[in-house]
């Protein structure tokens, strides 16, 4: 394990690390700062219909004269909101289930990874499909939560094969002999040892649900009253924005949902590389 | 005698994060000399295997060779990382005889189709017959019967894969045999055979030198002629095998040999006293003398510059602060400490 | 067959089939499971604009299809029955076409769109990562980078610009459709020349993205074998790289056999939103107007069908490995 200080070392001189770590501060800032430094509420009409950037608004109007730059602010803020929820949510129960699975062996966790497998194995979208359908309205919370509660088990599995890995460590043993409770044991001396991974483990969700739920949104079961990338994509399709030519309504959505992936799935891999450097393979220099 | 194979200062670290370095050889000279057995031992991340790769020119990354120079047979050897590797060297001037021999062979290939590669590497004429010809009278050496040339890897216990691989290390006659832990997965009657071997082709003058990192005593005892005593990354001791281990000069040597258990009678008396403290971090080894904060001799000099290489007793080097004061007095009687109440 | 090859089998199988059963029951109960959920809404739809004749004839329709008259469990077990039987119900959108009816005409498209994709964005997304562990340095470096990008970017986010540079901004090829308006699927050359002008595009979209997943598969997966002990030791005997990345592509490409297997799993669901930025009339554009028209039994048969192809797939795989005993498995496939 890398210490704190020589982890921000090694990490400030990798270039894949920089660059990841500054798009996703990027999105973070236009997400967070741009609600609160656009004077418009998403929903008003500033200008006609498609108006093109060439006009007032900087990167123009949608269908129904709503100014584009601001609906991109709230979308791509609500879309982060709804993958955090989810990647939390998804973080948690895999952290929940992966560690008793793994620290107390035999029946639990042959139940628990039995459970775990058979949900890997049904395709997550289909079961958000069916969930999206029975909920008549979902809110962003709603959207994160169930979208969480569906990607959970690949967490759930790397997290039990680290948890038994640390089971047979000495400190572990003197925990149990000294008379620590289970959940005790896994709080302070399980947890601690993967929280790296779990770090990891979470840009990883983060940047899946963002994704499925633009999916979502695509297929027509996105969040409800709520504007989001992936609704602002299916407002576009609707619209036939697409054939149309008007480009300032799909091209930026589509570009912040590949910037949010590519951003988060490069922190993981470089990250990744900073605790493993044999995966930098012939991208390590020996000088 | 001449000598085989000169190391002079080899350094070579493993990276660690983007920019730490792993100091697992950290100035270590060594001379193998015509005919001899060098047996190199240590506590396991002592560097010794690091060590063998060096010797052997494998080094690949994460691990960077950073520094010193490698003379074999009179030829100078370019070790540096990024340095253009004769590979017809490799195996035929230097052989390497790997530690943990259960993922040594391709999984996906038969006994007989590697050993072909391996020759044919160094003559593009040979033939199959031909190259199964000779391994099988290895083989037979090694009480090994020739249907393991058929087999796939997995289809061989640990014991044959490891005798297996003996067989094709010193296959293509190697000046020099770097062995690492070539015992370990083998019973004492297995064990006996591969070092008979060993001693069959050194004698027959076959193989010029071995190096053989063991952390096994009984073996060091029964055929190295003279044995080197790694720690943290940088020779402690050198000498005469049968000085080394019942006279030993430096300090860690000392506890070293009184914590290792050796069945012999002369030494069966001694209590066994666990080192205290566990080897440095080498990504921050210590300052001065990498043992001394677990040395029970240390002063304030050993934390401060690096020991001068001693000479107590003819042919024999150690580094040590504490030697070098001492030298000439009598020895520290071992185990003395133990058993006091 | 070996007693412990039949053993696995049926382990496998037993397996799968518990898998099956969860799925379908997940298909049956989630949708029921919230109060006012759909079915019920749509029974409050037709309970009060059910005047109409045909109306009231798609609403007797409904009331046998899922046994309303019974409860739950009992609606459950019919479902189960009908299942076995191949009967997934009536479309309520397209009354009174039968469900298997319309996923039947529509699963050839996204088949044929997909298949070539998969197969192909393997091969080469195959070669591309080998050559990249090989190569190192700056190609390794852009290559990586690219395919991560590729391979990290949603699917259809290539199929948007795609379609509005080729199609829109450059129309070179048409926007939308599996074939042009006013012709119909027939066996004629000139049909099959407006079906594949109309295919490029979206297949184009998914064999990119394929491409870059499995070539940072690849990569990864050569780059983890040559750091392995017999590459050293091969190495160290002075066989030459040449033959020594011989030995480390062919066990590389063992793993991605699985994953190729697996993705074909994803052949009917993986490429949904590809069909409805096309307009495709393949299974995402079914399932994509059978929930905008809370076509109940449509969006079940749909995800059903998803669910089987995944399944199936993973099953094939489990018989594929167990067929090789995993002992003899690594030497088999180095026979040759």
């Amino acid at each position: 394990m890398l210490t704190r200080t020589r982890f921000l070392r090694t990490a400030i001189r990798s270039s894949r690390f920089n660059t990841s770590l500054v798009l996703v501060l990027l999105v973070l800032g236009f997400a967070i700062l741009g609600p609160l430094l656009t004077g418009h509420d998403p929903n008003a009409v500033v200008g006609g219909m498609n108006a093109s950037p060439a006009a007032h608004p900087p990167l123009g109007t949608d269908n129904f004269g709503r100014d584009e730059l601001t609906l991109l602010m709230y979308g791509t803020r609500n879309s982060l909101e709804i993958g955090a929820i989810a990647g939390l949510a998804a973080v948690l129960l895999g952290v929940l289930v992966g560690t008793v699975a793994g620290f107390y062996a035999g029946m639990v966790e042959e139940a628990l990874m039995g459970v775990t497998n058979v949900l890997i194995t049904i395709p997550a979208i289909v079961v958000l499909i069916l969930l999206s359908v029975a909920l008549g309205s979902r809110s962003a919370v709603t959207m994160g939560l169930i979208i969480g509660v569906t990607s959970w088990p690949w967490t759930a599995r790397a997290v039990a094969a680290q948890t038994s890995s640390l089971r047979t460590r000495e400190h572990i043993d003197i925990a149990r002999l000294s008379g620590s409770s289970g959940f005790g044991i896994i709080v302070r001396d399980v947890i601690p040892y993967i929280l790296s991974y779990l770090g990891m483990a979470f840009t990883l969700q983060l940047a899946t649900a963002v994704l499925t739920e633009a999916a979502l949104s695509l297929l027509g079961l996105g969040p409800t009253n709520t504007i989001s990338l992936g609704i602002l994509l299916q407002w576009s399709l609707l619209w036939e924005a697409v054939r149309q030519g008007v480009w300032w309504t799909f091209i930026p959505p589509t570009f912040f949902l590949s910037v949010v992936s590519f951003g988060l799935l490069l922190l993981n891999s470089s990250l990744d590389e900073i605790y493993n450097p044999r995966l930098q393979g012939g991208g390590g220099s020996c000088d | 005698m001449t000598d085989l194979l000169v190391a002079e200062d080899l350094r070579a670290y493993y990276r660690h994060g983007l920019s730490g370095w792993i100091r697992a050889v950290d100035g270590v000279s060594l001379t193998l000399r015509e005919g001899e057995i060098l047996g190199v031992a240590g506590e396991s991340g002592c560097g010794k295997s690091t060590l063998a790769m060096v010797l052997a020119s494998i080094a690949r990354w994460p691990l960077c060779v950073k520094g010193g120079r490698l003379e074999v047979a009179g030829q100078e050897v370019p070790i540096r990382s990024g340095a253009a590797t004769d590979t017809q060297h490799r195996g035929t001037v230097v052989s390497l005889m790997p530690q943990g021999a259960m993922n040594s062979l391709n999984p996906t290939q038969r006994v007989r189709d590697f050993v072909f590669d391996v020759l044919r590497s160094h003559d593009p004429g040979t033939t199959r017959t031909a190259t199964a010809e000779r391994a099988r009278e290895r083989l037979d050496r090694l009480h090994l019967p020739a249907r393991v040339l058929d087999a796939y890897p997995h289809q061989l216990s640990g014991g044959m894969k490891q005798r297996v691989v003996a067989v094709i290390s010193t296959l293509l006659d190697p000046r020099v045999l770097i062995a690492d832990e070539p015992t370990s997965a083998l019973d004492v009657s297995a064990q006996r055979a591969l070092l008979a071997l060993m001693a069959q082709l050194l004698e027959q003058g076959i193989i010029g030198g071995i190096v053989l990192v063991t952390h096994e005593l009984p073996i060091l005892r029964n055929v190295a002629d003279r044995t080197m005593i790694m720690y943290a990354g940088q020779v402690s001791e050198v000498g005469p095998t049968e000085k080394v281990i019942f006279e030993p000069a430096h300090p860690y040597t000392q506890a070293l040999m009184a914590a290792t258990l050796v069945l012999e009678s002369a030494t069966k008396r001694q209590r066994i006293e666990g080192l205290e403290g566990a080897p440095p971090d080498l990504s921050q080894p210590p300052t001065g003398c990498r043992f001394h904060p677990r040395c029970r001799y240390a002063t304030e000099a050993c934390a401060e510059a690096f020991p001068p290489t001693l000479h107590p007793g003819p042919d024999h080097d150690a580094a040590c602060w504490w030697l070098a004061q001492h030298l000439g007095a009598p020895q520290p009687e071992l185990g003395a400490r133990a058993v006091e109440p | 067959m070996s007693p412990t090859f039949r053993r696995y089998i049926l382990t496998k199988l037993a397996w799968y089939l518990v898998a099956l059963l969860a799925a379908v029951t997940l298909n049956f109960f989630l949708p029921r499971l919230v109060p006012g959920n759909p079915v019920d809404a749509l029974m409050a739809r037709f309970l009060q604009g059910g005047a109409g004749a045909s109306a009231s004839k798609t609403y007797q329709a409904f009331i046998t299809q899922f046994h309303l008259d019974r409860p739950l469990w009992g609606q459950f077990l019919a479902y189960l029955v009908n299942i076995f039987r191949g009967d997934l119900g009536q479309s309520f959108s397209l009354f009174p076409a039968r469900v298997t009816t319309l996923i039947g005409q529509a699963v050839p498209w996204t088949i044929a769109l997909q298949l070539p994709a998969i197969l192909l964005g393997w091969i080469l997304g195959n070669l591309l990562g080998a050559l990249a562990a090989y190569k190192r340095g700056a190609f390794d470096r852009n290559l990586f980078v690219t395919a991560l990008a590729l391979s990290s970017i949603p699917y259809y986010a290539l199929a948007i610009v795609l379609l509005y540079v080729l199609a829109v901004a450059i129309p070179v090829f048409p926007s939308a459709g599996g074939y042009s308006f006013g012709t119909f699927p027939q066996l004629s050359w000139s049909f099959f020349l407006d079906a594949l002008h109309h295919y490029l595009l979206p297949f184009l979209s998914l064999l990119v993205i394929a491409i870059g997943g499995q070539a940072v598969g690849m990569r990864s997966m050569a780059i983890y074998e040559l750091g392995s002990d017999y590459v050293n030791y091969a190495t160290s005997l002075g066989v030459s790289d040449r033959r020594v990345l011989g030995y480390v592509f062919r066990n590389a490409m063992l793993p991605q056999i699985t994953g190729l297997a697996l993705s074909l799993g994803t052949l009917v669901g993986g490429a949904l939103i590809t069909e409805i930025v096309f307009s495709y009339p393949g299974v995402g554009t079914l399932l994509f107007n059978a929930i905008n028209a809370n076509d109940y039994p449509l969006i079940q048969g749909v995800t059903l069908i998803i669910i089987v192809a995944v399944l199936l797939a993973n099953f094939l795989v489990d018989l594929a490995y167990g067929a090789i005993d995993p002992r003899i498995r690594a030497a088999r496939s180095g026979e040759r």
